[in-house]
């Protein structure tokens, strides 16, 4: 996106920018460091796919989307206080 | 209405032209309903808001908020005229900025107007449009 003159993002990307605008927006609503977390968290996942997933990978791409849009809309629910995430890796397990 | 519109540029120079304009019977400026202030027609300032440029303050707090956004160093200069490319800021970078801008100045951006922004002078205007809008 070096382009001099502002770049015709596509459908799919404006997609993804409105789900991210999404989520700062509930981000709002929760408590001060509840609201950095999650902005934290939400950017995070966001540049890491943007540099791992395939640009053409559009199935997977549209899979993300919609996921993200379902936990935005549980984000959005004054119940939800607040957002977490677990990295699992494959190990070795440590059984003796 | 040609001849009205004509006669009315005429009447802001000089205001003497009445006198002469009861007696003949084309021009009837007691018609025209701009004559209530004498002098200028009145049109609603919003309208020269948008086309003039955004002020000083505003174009240096949107600066300030880049900055911060970016984390960028003390000695990178910003114009008005740098697009958020240049700083190296990719779309998601984008809506953080317009995100921090909407929280500072108090402002809600329409999905349509957030695509348009790309340099620090356009995000200023968009930003005393909406102000200018909202009060």
């Amino acid at each position: 996106m070096g382009a001099s003159t502002k770049p015709r993002l596509s459908g799919m990307q404006l997609q993804v920018l409105a789900l991210y605008r999404g989520f700062l927006r509930a981000a709002r609503m929760k408590s001060p460091e509840e609201r950095s977390r999650i902005e934290a968290l939400v950017s995070q996942e966001f540049r890491r796919n943007s540099s791992q997933v395939d640009r053409k990978n559009y199935l997977y791409i549209e899979y993300l989307v919609r996921r993200g849009k379902k936990q935005l809309d549980q984000l959005k629910s004054p119940e939800t206080v607040g957002l977490a995430s677990l990295n699992v890796e494959a190990s070795q397990a440590k059984t003796s | 209405m040609a001849s009205v519109s004509a006669n009315f540029v005429c009447s802001r120079t000089s205001v003497r032209l009445p006198n002469q304009m009861i007696t003949s019977k084309s021009l009837r400026l007691a018609t025209v309903g701009w004559g209530r202030t004498p002098g200028f027609p009145r049109l609603s300032s919003s309208r020269f808001q948008i086309s003039c440029a955004a002020k000083k303050e505003t174009v240096d707090k949107v600066c300030e908020i880049v900055r911060k956004q970016l984390a960028l160093p003390a000695d990178k200069e910003i114009t008005p005229q740098t697009t958020f490319t240049d700083l190296g800021a990719d779309s998601l970078d984008t809506v953080e900025i317009v995100m921090g801008l909407e929280e500072e100045f108090d402002i809600t951006v329409q999905e349509d107007n957030q695509d348009n922004i790309s340099c620090i002078q356009e995000a200023a205007d968009l930003i005393e449009q909406l102000v200018a809008n909202k009060s």
